[in-house]
């Protein structure tokens, strides 16, 4: 007997959570026990590893919206239900990491800058990414017919995303404390970090953004598990159609 | 018999949102009293020296140029968002979308046209608040005036279709008018601060060529051709 996609389906789900969860053990121990170099420098030390959660939230924040933008413009162009799950359950992550990056940062920014927070570009910026989407989920929240909110949540990443790199660029122009590293302006700029912590850093960047595909994934599950207990109880209210024998039911 | 074209039908749609308002007068009334209610309350409010100065007691010119630049464009903010909120207000008693939606149209051609009425509102908004600000403040322009000019219809192209494709979209929820802020500000962020530092430089002596060269004016066009497009593009997903 084959297995069915649906087994098939949840022990991949099962297999990416274990990766996720296992890599993101191993990059705690990269983290603290293997990147110690950085322990010497000024603001170094158990400061300093802050970044190794810091930036690989700001990351998958980044790709958790870069997946609403591209599946809010396929939802727009096929109203098909599984790319509005996809933007539903990735902008859901990416307020939560959003969130993760603005309490991080201002942990390390106490300390470190002597406040917990600047007006300044990129930490505004992000601050107005969080209550973007923060605004995009509720208007989720207003609409209970599926294909509108869909539609109208749709609009509004797609509008979202497109004011990111408007809001990043002015990064230029504006003053600013937050630290970068190599930039295409300036190539040669060094980040800082020798080889022990460029191992905990990529270790946990990837290890964060197996969590996200995880979480998604999950996300998007319970989304199709949700979808299908509507159907049902739709056709549990309706005697005249007889018991459930697979017949779809539009949604 | 020759169809009207794109433009005409637009310009048709926006004379009819206009007609409306002159005989109805219920979105820029309330647009007005409420920028002239907020300016009055910041006259009372700063403390401005007696002498005729354009100075807030013990404060710099460029203080003063960025407070009054800040204040004008909140002004402008909540003035618009109140006003835009009632985009598709008259749209949506008595089925009038449904004659809306079909009009031989683009849709991107509908949102131009509630856009552009949203844009005279907003204008004559700011025909009436800019010599309020000169005469209560007394706010120096002077060479100013024509990079001034630019800047507010920059910023307002920006706010304008941010506003009306968000407020489209609030119109579609069961709760409008608490939705399209929470929408509107955070993408409306960006255009404002840059209405604002650019402002303030042309209030405390600026030029078109200091203008030119900001960095806040290429923000500012970014934003307007970037959103603007995006907004006429995605509105016909809005109204269906």
């Amino acid at each position: 007997m084959a297995t069915s996609p649906t087994t098939r389906r949840s022990r991949n789900l099962k297999l990416l959570g274990s990766a996720a969860w296992g890599l993101l053990a191993l990059s705690l121990i990269f983290i603290f026990f293997v990147a110690r170099e950085a322990d010497d420098y000024p603001g170094g030390g158990p400061l300093q590893r802050i970044f190794y959660f810091h930036v690989p939230s700001a990351w998958v924040a980044y790709l958790a919206f870069a997946v609403v933008f591209i599946s809010s413009i396929a939802y727009l162009r096929t109203s098909e239900r599984r790319w509005d799950l996809l933007a539903h359950g990735a902008a859901e992550i990416g307020v939560l990491f959003t969130s993760l990056v603005l309490i991080t940062g201002p942990i390390w920014a106490r300390p470190a800058w002597g406040t917990w927070w600047q007006w300044d570009a990129r930490l505004t910026s992000t601050l107005i990414l969080w209550l973007t989407y923060l605004g995009y989920l509720f208007l989720r929240s207003l609409t209970r017919d599926p294909a509108r909110s869909g539609r109208l949540a749709a609009v509004v990443g797609i509008i979202g995303f497109l004011d990111v790199p408007i809001v990043h660029f002015s990064v230029r122009w504006w003053r600013t404390l937050h630290p970068s590293g190599p930039t295409p302006a300036d190539p040669t700029r060094s980040s800082g970090l020798g080889g022990p912590e460029l191992l905990a850093f990529f270790t946990a960047l990837v290890a964060f953004t197996l969590l996200f595909a995880w979480l998604l994934a999950t996300r998007v599950r319970i989304g199709r598990l949700e979808d299908e207990v509507d159907r049902l109880e739709i056709e549990a209210e309706r005697p005249d159609r007889g018991p459930a024998s697979g017949i779809p039911v539009s949604t | 018999m020759n169809e009207p074209g794109f433009v005409a039908k637009t310009l048709l749609l926006t004379r009819k949102d206009l007609r409306i308002e002159l005989r109805a007068r219920d979105t820029l009334v309330p647009m007005l009293a409420f920028s002239f209610a907020v300016t009055l309350l910041l006259a009372f409010t700063l403390p401005t020296t007696g002498d005729n100065e354009r100075a807030i007691a013990g404060a710099s010119a460029t203080t003063v140029a960025d407070v009054l630049a800040g204040f004008f464009w909140v002004t402008i903010l909540f003035a618009g968002l109140i006003g835009f909120a009632r985009t598709f207000e008259t749209e949506q008693t008595e089925g009038a979308i449904d004659a809306l939606l079909l009009v031989p149209l683009d849709r991107s051609g509908m949102f131009l046209a509630k856009a552009l009425a949203n844009l005279i509102f907003i204008l004559l908004v700011e025909a009436f608040l800019l010599p309020l600000f000169v005469l209560l403040f007394t706010l120096d322009v002077g060479s100013g005036l024509a990079p001034l000019l630019l800047v507010i219809l920059l910023v307002d192209i920006g706010f304008v279709a941010v506003g009306t494709l968000f407020a489209s979209v609030a119109a579609q929820t069961s709760s409008r008018e608490l939705i399209l802020p929470v929408l509107a500000l955070p993408a409306l962020i960006p255009v404002f601060i840059a209405g604002a530092d650019l402002t303030s430089d042309l209030i405390a002596g600026g030029t078109f060529g200091t203008l030119v060269e900001a960095g806040w004016f290429g923000v500012l066009i970014a934003f307007d051709v970037i959103l603007g497009i995006t907004a006429a593009l995605v509105f016909e997903f809005v109204l269906e």
